[in-house]
């Protein structure tokens, strides 16, 4: 017969300070992790929800990112036409040719960040299906006029809408904010492509080209043809896994943050069988009696391992219950977690801890009680009664 | 005091099982700290070595990428105090086309390097050699023996950016560790694309030396006065400055890494705290009747503190050696899988294994005070009467 379910976590109350160190131990370990979690998790979520499979990204060939590449103009003249590029409704080739260049910002706190400006034409909004203007309108060509992503607007000293930012050689007046579901386009400020190669000087005025399928185009024969052109030494890759490669800087944190929760575990978990261990040392006599009424060794080792596995549960729900507010804070007191890109410009993101990485921490908390509590659970059911009673 | 040390370590030892679960979570816990710390602090230490020299960097004002005349070098070589000036000019080369541009490289000015940046201790007769051939380069020790070169191979860098190829004769090292920096001649550059028709006037940073520290400011704002106003605004910082800026974007992590070692420090204490309120929790009887056979309550309150302190001190011995241990493990790892690479920067310094062992028995104190108290001052009558 198994104990009432109430046995194990009334104990829980019944020692007070200890449960609350305990708990404490093992809340301080779980919001350890869902922070860190967090800040992996939010920069691959940027970095992964970047980009359609649509989307092909030309760049000089073997060049990871649109920062250090250049497409001559011809190029970009010939490959609009090429077969499989999609087109507007207006019949115009969905072919958007971009220059990327890292001015420096001023954040609000005072810092100098390289920010990543796009110079597009209009055609970009429909190549970059998900990028909207969420406020205020797109730039007008030749203006000198400038639309922010969210994260710039709240990251850097005067770019929000309607204000005159200055970067370049220029000031620049911006019209609309740019939303993408929280993507990277968010971290970047889009300006007409002459103005910039203008304000940039520089002499090639295309750093890549972003082309859009025709639906049910053969992607693989496009990205064929692209690259066999003996005229450019171009490469072509789907968006997707041009941001996917550059997510791949999140994987060594990843490495380093999984290794810190399993040491932190351990830490929580040693902690945790040492309170199993003194509760079940305080209620030797209590043990012997439930033995000598009738209660199996299974019951009993089933009520230790639920108290233990109670305490870890206590320890999840606090630990959470601070972790996902003090991430907010935190992200809030920095004005978005800024990390650097391969591609030598700023990306910010918001931290945020996903109910991903609250699984991981529910899945290490469970395996702390579970962990904490196996030794001595075992030990309360191998007791035996007469000895038990006599002990106690 | 020193000859209870023996009583404080039988003591623990009555519950082996429980003071090795305790010492093993401290352990744990306090090597995680020391591998947290490891980020911010070799950051700080990067700085402080570029702090002891008197370069600076003079840029665009409007961002690195923007570029001035190459021109504006001559006028910076004659400020007075500076001793020495080069341009500075990203080409964007790769080994391998294929693999994309592992190590930066960029195009200088060879007759003043070997002053301008002296303190990296580059032997002579590879700068000399770096100044008489045109093809010739100098290598960061890293990327040197990432590539598996040696002073004398030939090799070919591909433009990413520019339509063109460079082959090199490499001329020597750059004797810095973590060095990944690839250098050579700007005017090879710029002959090879004056060959393909694209003009290259610009350069896109300038690096000076000044003779004395004390100068510094001084001539910083000289050389950004003389050119207000002009095509290419400048803004000169020091060396420090220039990289503090490069890596600011790492903020956002430190603070973070930092609020989590805090956390896990945090923990410890609760540990200890829990262990240090057991054991006193146990022994109230026999603290009662020591103080009833005359022992004094603060001897009581020493040993039970000193418990505490001692089982959380060689915890954190061993914490911080197993920290050691695992940094180690990281570098190895990374120095072998080339995207592990940042992991390699985690370094435990003997100074920081100084202060775990500080902060190790700084925690064992601070639990064990609230605990201790309250055993040695329980009054005798009290706890005689709980317990029998």
């Amino acid at each position: 017969m198994a104990l009432p379910l109430g046995y194990p976590l009334r104990n829980l109350v019944h020692r007070r300070l200890r449960t609350g160190l305990t708990v404490a131990v093992i809340a301080l370990v779980v919001i350890a992790t869902t922070l860190f979690l967090g800040l992996v998790s939010s920069m691959r979520r940027t970095l992964a929800t970047t980009g359609s499979p649509d989307n092909l990204i030309v760049l000089r060939k073997g060049s990871d990112n649109d920062g250090s590449s250049a497409v001559p103009l011809e190029a970009h003249q010939a490959l609009r036409f090429f077969d499989g590029v999609g087109k507007s409704a207006a019949g115009e080739p969905l072919a958007s040719p971009e220059l990327v260049v890292q001015p420096f910002f001023k954040t609000e706190a005072g810092g100098r960040e390289n920010v990543l400006v796009r110079g597009v034409e209009p055609i970009a909004l429909a190549v970059h299906e998900e990028v909207r203007i969420a406020e205020g309108r797109m730039f007008e060509p030749a203006q000198g006029e400038a639309v922010v992503g969210r994260g710039v607007a709240s990251r850097y000293r005067g770019a929000q809408l309607g204000r005159d930012l200055r970067f370049g050689r220029r000031s620049w007046k911006i019209v609309g904010v740019l939303d993408s579901d929280g993507s990277s386009f968010e971290s970047e400020v889009w300006v007409d492509v002459r103005d910039l190669a203008a304000d940039a000087k520089r002499t090639i005025p295309y750093s890549g080209l972003r082309l859009k399928l025709a639906p049910g185009a053969d992607r693989d024969a496009l990205i064929r043809r692209i690259e066999a052109d003996s005229r450019w030494t171009l490469g072509a890759k789907p968006e997707t896994e041009y941001y996917a490669k550059q997510a791949e800087s999140a994987n060594v944190f990843y490495v380093l943050v999984v290794g810190l929760a399993v040491l932190a575990g351990f830490g929580a978990a040693f902690g945790a069988t040492n309170t199993m261990y003194s509760a079940v040392q305080a209620r030797i006599a209590e043990i012997g009696t439930l033995r000598a009424l009738g209660f199996s060794r299974g019951s009993v080792m089933q009520a230790f391992l639920i108290e233990s596995i109670g305490l870890a549960a206590l320890g999840l729900v606090v630990g959470v219950a601070i972790a996902v507010p003090l991430a907010v804070a935190v992200s809030q007191a920095l004005g978005g977690i800024a990390f650097g890109l391969s591609t030598f410009s700023t990306s910010v993101i918001t931290l945020r801890v996903s109910p991903f990485d609250i699984a991981i921490a529910a899945f290490l908390a469970l395996a702390v009680g579970v962990g904490g509590g196996l030794a001595p659970a075992w030990r309360a059911a191998n007791l035996r009664p007469v000895e038990a009673l006599r002990k106690g | 005091m020193i000859k209870f040390i023996p009583f404080v370590w039988r003591n623990l030892m009555r519950n082996p099982l429980r003071s090795m679960l305790t010492g093993g979570a401290i352990m744990l816990a306090l090597a995680m700290v020391c591998v947290l710390r490891t980020a911010p602090e070799g950051f700080d230490r990067f700085l402080d070595n570029l702090a002891k020299n008197s370069r600076i960097s003079i840029h665009n004002t409007a961002g690195i990428v923007y570029g001035m005349p190459y021109a504006y070098l001559a006028r910076i070589k004659a400020v007075p105090g500076v001793v020495g000036a080069v341009s500075w000019s990203w080409f964007g080369g790769a080994v391998d086309r294929d693999k994309g541009v592992t190590f930066p490289n960029f195009a200088v000015d060879a007759d003043a390097i070997g002053v301008v940046f002296e303190d990296l201790g580059i032997e002579p007769a590879a700068i000399e050699h770096f100044r008489s051939h045109r093809d010739g380069a100098l290598v960061g020790r890293m990327t040197m023996q990432r590539q598996g070169w040696k002073p004398g191979d030939e090799i070919t860098l591909v433009g990413m950016v520019y339509p063109v190829d460079l082959s090199f004769r490499i001329s020597g090292e750059i004797p810095a560790e973590q060095d990944p920096r690839f250098w050579f001649h700007r005017t090879y550059l710029e002959e090879a694309l004056r060959a393909q028709g694209i003009p290259s006037d610009q350069v896109g940073m300038i690096w000076a030396r000044i003779d004395q520290a004390e100068l510094v400011p001084g001539v910083m704002k000289q050389i950004d006065d003389m050119f207000r106003n002009s095509e290419a605004e400048t803004e000169s910082e020091t060396e420090k400055s220039f990289f503090q800026n490069f890596f600011s974007l790492l903020q956002g992590f430190i603070v973070v890494f930092l609020i989590v070692s805090w956390l896990v420090a945090g923990c410890i204490v609760f540990i200890a705290a829990n262990t240090a309120s057991m054991a006193v929790r146990e022994r109230m009887r026999e603290l009662a009747v020591l103080k009833a056979i005359g022992f004094r309550w603060r001897l009581l309150f020493t040993t039970l503190l000193g418990e505490a302190a001692l089982l959380a001190t060689v915890a954190g011995a061993l914490g911080a050696l197993l920290s050691l241990a695992l940094t180690r493990a990281l570098a190895t790892q990374a120095a072998m899988t080339p995207t592990m690479g940042p992991l390699a920067g985690f370094v435990v310094t003997n100074w920081m294994l100084v202060e775990a062992l500080f902060l190790a028995f700084f925690i064992g104190i601070l639990s064990g005070v609230v605990p201790s108290f309250g055993g040695a001052r329980r009054s005798v009558a009290t706890t005689l009467r709980e317990v029998f």
